[in-house]
């Protein structure tokens, strides 16, 4: 690809990465959203947060894996505990980078 | 500007960046190899503030494909920020001016909108800690891909340290922080479901997140059907 492709390139991905995020807060600020849909949208957060937890530890590099060789099932049960019991993101971070560490250098 | 506001969002930002550490010195590592400058490379993280549309880029590049199908590809990415952004827009609204909040949604990714959401059940939002979190993230993210630019095929293997667990960590416990209801929890089960089942059924999916964007749909749909009346 050309250097000024590249550019092009550049430009087209950042327009269409930039507007769906600003359009709904710009478009839909003044607009008071009907009861159902706000009880729809206050769902769209855990909904999401359960899809990304699901895809980052069962199919870390974009091929679903559940075997014992996935190191992230394995990090994943210290992080779980340490977050129910702390309710720290700090100590469930550390937890987590740290068991995957040992199973990177170790098993 | 709130002071406070301001630090705590870049406080919360920190275990973001901790994560997107080794996603953007990969990211400028591969630029670097199918061709872009360190200035290209590092200017696409600050005008395209998209991970997993940065890497399709790549990819796409490396197999020869052409400018449109790498606009095209990150319509597909980035269509879930449609979603997120209008289901902030409640929380948002009366609290934060619609210019600044417009503004600053440009840094809105999965990762601050986890962190921002997580707050927010809590705390009004405002734009100081919008702000904080979104720009520290950002500017988090361009120096990542910087250094993986500059670094070239230097760089060692940054999995041997487990910072490639930092972002599922952080979904771990942001996801823990987040059930406050019942139906919170059958949500975020069935939302994990549906999201490997299609990512299963239809490989391809994977790749641009679209099964993000279905699963969401459904499971938020399912949490209105089941879910307590407030």
């Amino acid at each position: 690809m050309s250097g000024t492709s590249i550019w092009i390139m550049i430009i087209g991905v950042s327009v269409v990465s930039i507007l769906p995020r600003v359009l709904p807060v710009a478009l839909f600020s003044r607009y008071e959203f009907p009861g159902l849909l706000k009880r729809w949208l206050s769902y769209v957060a855990p909904s999401v947060l359960g899809g990304l937890t699901a895809l980052s530890v069962l199919a870390p590099d974009g091929v679903i894996d559940i075997s014992v060789y996935n190191r992230h099932i394995w990090a994943f049960v210290p992080t779980l505990l340490i977050a129910v019991k702390t309710r720290s993101l700090f100590y469930s971070l550390l937890a987590g980078i740290v068991a995957m560490a040992l199973l990177y250098n170790f098993v | 500007m709130q002071k406070q506001e301001l630090k705590q969002g870049i406080k919360d930002s920190i275990p973001i960046i901790l994560g997107y550490i080794p996603l953007g010195i990969a990211f400028g590592l591969l630029a670097n190899k199918v061709g872009m400058s360190v200035i290209q490379a590092t200017l696409m993280s600050v005008l395209c503030f998209t991970g997993a549309g940065q890497y399709i880029a790549i990819g796409i590049m490396q197999a020869g494909g052409a400018v449109f199908t790498i606009v095209l590809a990150n319509v597909l990415v980035n269509l879930r920020y449609l979603l997120f952004s209008t289901s902030m827009v409640p929380y948002l609204k009366g609290k934060v001016p619609t210019a600044a909040g417009t503004l600053l949604s440009y840094g809105l990714t999965d990762e601050t909108y986890a962190v921002a959401m997580n707050r927010y059940q809590n705390h009004a939002p405002t734009a100081s800690y919008m702000a904080g979190l979104n720009l520290s993230s950002h500017v988090g993210w361009i120096a990542s891909t910087l250094l993986g630019a500059l670094l070239g095929s230097y760089a060692g293997n940054t999995d041997r340290l487990g910072l490639g667990f930092a972002l599922p960590a952080m979904y771990i416990c942001l996801l823990v922080f987040m059930i406050k209801r019942k139906s919170d929890v059958l949500v975020a089960l069935s939302s994990a479901l549906f999201c490997l089942l299609i990512g299963y059924l239809v490989p391809a999916t994977m790749g641009n997140l679209f099964n993000i964007i279905i699963a969401t749909v459904a499971g938020a749909s399912l949490g209105v059907l089941i879910g307590e009346r407030d």
